[in-house]
């Protein structure tokens, strides 16, 4: 488990008798053609508390929050802010209603100064005084205790201060109710419990926010109330002070009791399948390590510390200096020279749509994509095969939509990920990068993944790249925690003390 | 009532047709409105259009002898097209096929049709081939945008036509004119029976066909569309991206190249700068307006064709500028490609509450 370390000073904040909400929906049901994304939902926020919004993908999480948001409107039902029925025709009627949302993605400009950020576009006068930026947006960090140097530059910052800038955007703008999409999936265990505290002195200031997430510890630390949505329908809102378990937690959220923590049955290991001897370049410095058969090795980190690196030259995208890198125990440049289409090795990116997909190509162009060569018959390529085998994967993985001519960007996440997950293995690999495999997917499709992953160790050995600690200590053997391009620990998974050891190896503390 | 863009749930299924036809009724509105503004009557002119285009036997001869070569080019850009590599020198490619086809029939005019037919397609093919294959090559290895390159490349070609013409290919007996001796008998595709449509149509199908096959149950073709998603996939599928761009233009050089060699021959009989009327810029107009599929190609280009007879025969009859043709083309184009739009988004009215 990713352990907190953040304390809520009040384990639970009651609301004050006669509290009016400052922000409700009444009703609200919004349809995108046939699909129903929200159906008749009613909630209230109220000032000075924290909401979570859990659900799984594809619930109505995100198009609730774009009608908060302003950028949708409801087909029926309508929204009230202070007890009066607004319509928002855009996001600056939201934002004028005091209303902002942090999303996933932030929106700043690299080459400017966070002052100068917070004011894009506000600066009321053509002419504006860089002194006086500086000093309002340092007052307004320092009202609400949010630590940042408004003359510092985004691209000088970690995403956790380029998180605070967000912020500091909306306070800027005056926004009484604060929407976060997943705040928490860019930041290191340290970076997420400082967000937590501001977000907690906002709310004793009087905003109230809004937390989308999809991990369940932190919404029980964090919030004063749990929404649930569900297939586009409020469950219900729980007090987080009467949940037992997390797994009771998840499993209203996916409407059956789902087991968070995999059954990890130990298979044989045997010979190596990656080893990586003495890598330095491509700023990485000396990474040593190896993979073997029926073990998985996870390689976590704070994003940007040379995961990515790691991964381009272990899977050909890159190219790993002379006898550094081998790969089922042939060198770099041999390996990739005579690799065969199947029982070898195959990758599962983390840009689903954009490196292992056609987007614009059905189900069948996107099997042979990397399995082009098994269909191969001379020149010619045999589709009437390639048809029935996509098929039989659509129905062995349950990729929805069950049809062969869907385009890949009309697949959900889940969906997306399940038929990668289908091709690869397919190929029969010996060998598995996997590159964040379920982030972004919900609580049972991130199961499936899971044991499909585990269940390839009886034929492969699996590098596993991910962000998600849990996910580490769910499936790998062993934990190789990254920071600044060197590998600063290897932990084996069997041991009590790991877990605690990982966040300190993450923000480079070694002691 | 205010309307508001929405995105589809699904493609249109039969948007690309409405807007292709939307398109040409707004192109032919501005036409009208174009042939008032110069005082002419709009809807005789609009009849004239039609008369030239598809009137009669002669008129329709016309637009299939110049569908042809706008078809051939039309493939070989749409091939590329098809990788995302934008060749946008067919022009130049299609005079590098004249020269190919020309050079092959000054040099062995005795021989029999039926080798030396052959000889100049491929010489034709060749020629057009690697004038495709410099921009492939300068941009692999030296990242050179093949736009620019490729556009280049269509200046220096037709330069190169000039400098044969006038110079060493030139015919002593013309009187001083640019162009080359005409073709013997053996150097010229026949037409078929009576008509004035020559053999060069049937090649188009053949070709036309192959290539579809090619794309749809090749694995080359498969590769090929993939890499069109960019580099980076085609990396991670283990496509070889180098080697594709440089077959793939070297392909789409060819076919352009066979267009010239096919004009040089069947329509021309000789080599003379007339030969070039901009097909390899139409065609580009062709592709896209058929969205790169072979079979649309064929219709848009027989379509495009027709346009320019008809626009010939109007020029004619109501002494209206060359210019007027070009301008129809380009309507048709950016509309087509503005209405694009309405294949991804839809239109509806705001609910109000």
């Amino acid at each position: 488990m990713s352990e907190l370390m953040f304390v809520r000073p009040v384990s639970v904040r009651s609301l004050p008798e006669g509290t009016q909400p400052v922000v409700s929906l009444k009703g609200v049901t919004k349809r995108f053609g046939k699909v129903l994304a929200n159906e008749s939902i009613t909630m209230d926020v109220y000032p000075g508390r924290i909401k979570a919004l859990l659900g799984e993908n594809g619930a109505g999480k995100s198009t609730m929050m774009s009608m908060l948001a302003g950028r949708y409107c409801p087909d029926e039902g309508h929204i009230e802010v202070d007890g009066k029925p607004v319509r928002f025709t855009s996001s600056k009627d939201a934002i004028a209603a005091g209303i902002g949302m942090v999303y996933q993605h932030f929106m700043l400009v690299d080459c400017m100064t966070v002052a100068e950020n917070v004011l894009l576009g506000q600066e009321g006068t053509f002419f504006i005084n860089p002194r006086e930026m500086k000093k309002r947006v340092g007052e307004l960090a320092e009202a609400y205790g949010l630590d940042i140097d408004p003359a510092a530059r985004i691209s000088d910052l970690s995403m956790g201060e380029r998180q605070l800038v967000e912020i500091l955007k909306l306070l800027y703008r005056e926004s009484r109710i604060l929407i976060f999409d997943e705040p928490t999936a860019v930041l290191t265990p340290e970076e997420t419990n400082k967000l937590f505290e501001a977000l907690w002195r906002m709310t004793e200031q009087g905003k109230s926010i809004i937390f989308i997430s999809h991990k369940l510890e932190e919404v029980i630390a964090l919030a004063d109330e749990i929404a649930i949505l569900r297939r586009g329908r409020l469950e219900g809102e729980l007090d987080p002070s009467a949940i037992t378990s997390k797994s009771e937690l998840a499993s209203r959220m996916v409407g059956k009791e789902v087991i968070l923590e995999v059954n990890r049955k130990t298979v044989e290991i045997s010979e190596p399948v990656l080893e990586i001897r003495h890598l330095t370049g491509l700023g990485l410095t000396d990474i040593n390590f190896r993979v073997r058969k029926g073990e998985i090795v996870a390689v976590v980190g704070v994003a940007g510390n040379g995961q990515k690196a790691l991964v381009e030259a272990v899977t050909g995208l890159c190219k790993p200096p002379a006898n550094t890198v081998f790969i089922m125990q042939q060198p770099w440049r041999k390996f990739f020279a005579e690799s065969t289409w199947n029982r070898s090795m195959c990758y599962i990116p983390e840009d689903r749509l954009g490196l292992a997909t056609l987007r614009n190509q059905n189900m069948v162009d996107n099997l042979l994509l990397t399995t082009r060569k098994g269909f191969s018959n001379g020149p010619w390529l045999n589709k009437k095969r390639a048809e029935k085998d996509t098929l039989k994967l659509i129905k062995k993985f349950d990729i929805r939509p069950g049809k062969i001519h869907a385009l890949a960007w009309q697949l959900s996440g889940g969906n997306l990920q399940k038929a990668v997950l289908a091709r690869e293995l397919y190929r029969e690999p010996r060998f598995i990068v996997a590159e964040q495999p379920t982030q972004g997917l919900d609580v049972s499709a991130t199961e499936e993944v899971w044991n499909r992953l585990l269940d390839a160790r009886d034929i492969s050995g699996i590098l596993l790249v991910t962000g998600d600690l849990n996910e580490a200590l769910q499936l790998a053997d062993y934990i190789a925690v990254m920071y600044r391009g060197r590998i600063l620990g290897m932990l084996p998974t069997s041991e009590e003390a790991t877990s605690g050891k990982i966040g300190p190896l993450m923000a480079g503390v070694t002691d | 009532m205010p309307l508001t863009i929405i995105k589809r749930d699904e493609p249109w299924k039969w948007g690309a047709l409405v807007i292709f036809l939307g398109a040409l009724l707004f192109c032919l509105a501005v036409s009208a409105a174009l042939l008032a503004g110069q005082g002419k009557d709009a809807l005789h002119g609009l009849y004239v259009l039609w008369l030239g285009s598809f009137g009669n036997l002669w008129a329709l001869e016309g637009a299939l002898l110049k569908a042809i070569p706008l078809f051939l080019c039309s493939l070989g850009v749409a091939v590329a097209f098809r990788m995302q590599i934008w060749n946008i020198g067919a022009e130049g490619q299609f005079a590098l096929g004249a020269i190919g086809a020309t050079w092959m029939s000054l040099l062995f005019p005795d021989l029999p049709r039926l080798i030396l037919l052959p000889l100049m397609f491929m010489m034709a093919f060749l020629l057009g081939g690697i004038w495709a294959f410099i921009p492939a090559f300068l941009k692999l290895k030296l990242r050179v945008n093949e736009i620019i390159s490729t556009l280049m490349l269509n200046y220096i070609a037709i330069l190169l036509l000039d400098f044969l013409v006038f110079g060493v290919w030139k015919d002593p007996a013309s009187f001083g004119f640019p162009m080359t001796p005409e073709f013997t008998q053996g150097a010229i595709i026949p037409t078929i029976g009576d008509s004035r449509v020559h053999w060069g149509l049937l090649f188009c199908l053949i070709v036309g066909v192959g290539l579809w096959a090619f794309m749809r149950f090749t694995r080359l073709g498969f590769e090929l569309q993939a890499s069109g998603e960019g580099a980076r996939v085609a990396k991670y599928a283990k496509i070889r991206y180098g080697m594709l761009v440089m077959f793939v233009m070297f392909l789409s050089g060819g076919l352009a190249g066979w267009a010239g060699c096919v004009e040089t021959s069947a329509i021309l009989n000789r080599l003379q700068p007339s030969l070039m009327v901009g097909y390899g810029y139409t065609a580009i107009v062709v592709a896209w307006l058929a969205r790169l599929e072979p079979l649309n190609i064929a219709f848009a280009s027989f379509l495009l064709a027709a346009l320019r007879v008809g626009v010939e025969n109007m020029q004619l009859e109501l002494q209206i500028p060359a210019a007027f043709g070009v301008i129809m083309e380009g309507i048709i184009l950016l509309t087509v490609l503005a209405g694009q739009f309405f294949l991804l988004y839809k239109l509806e009215r705001k609910h109000s509450s």
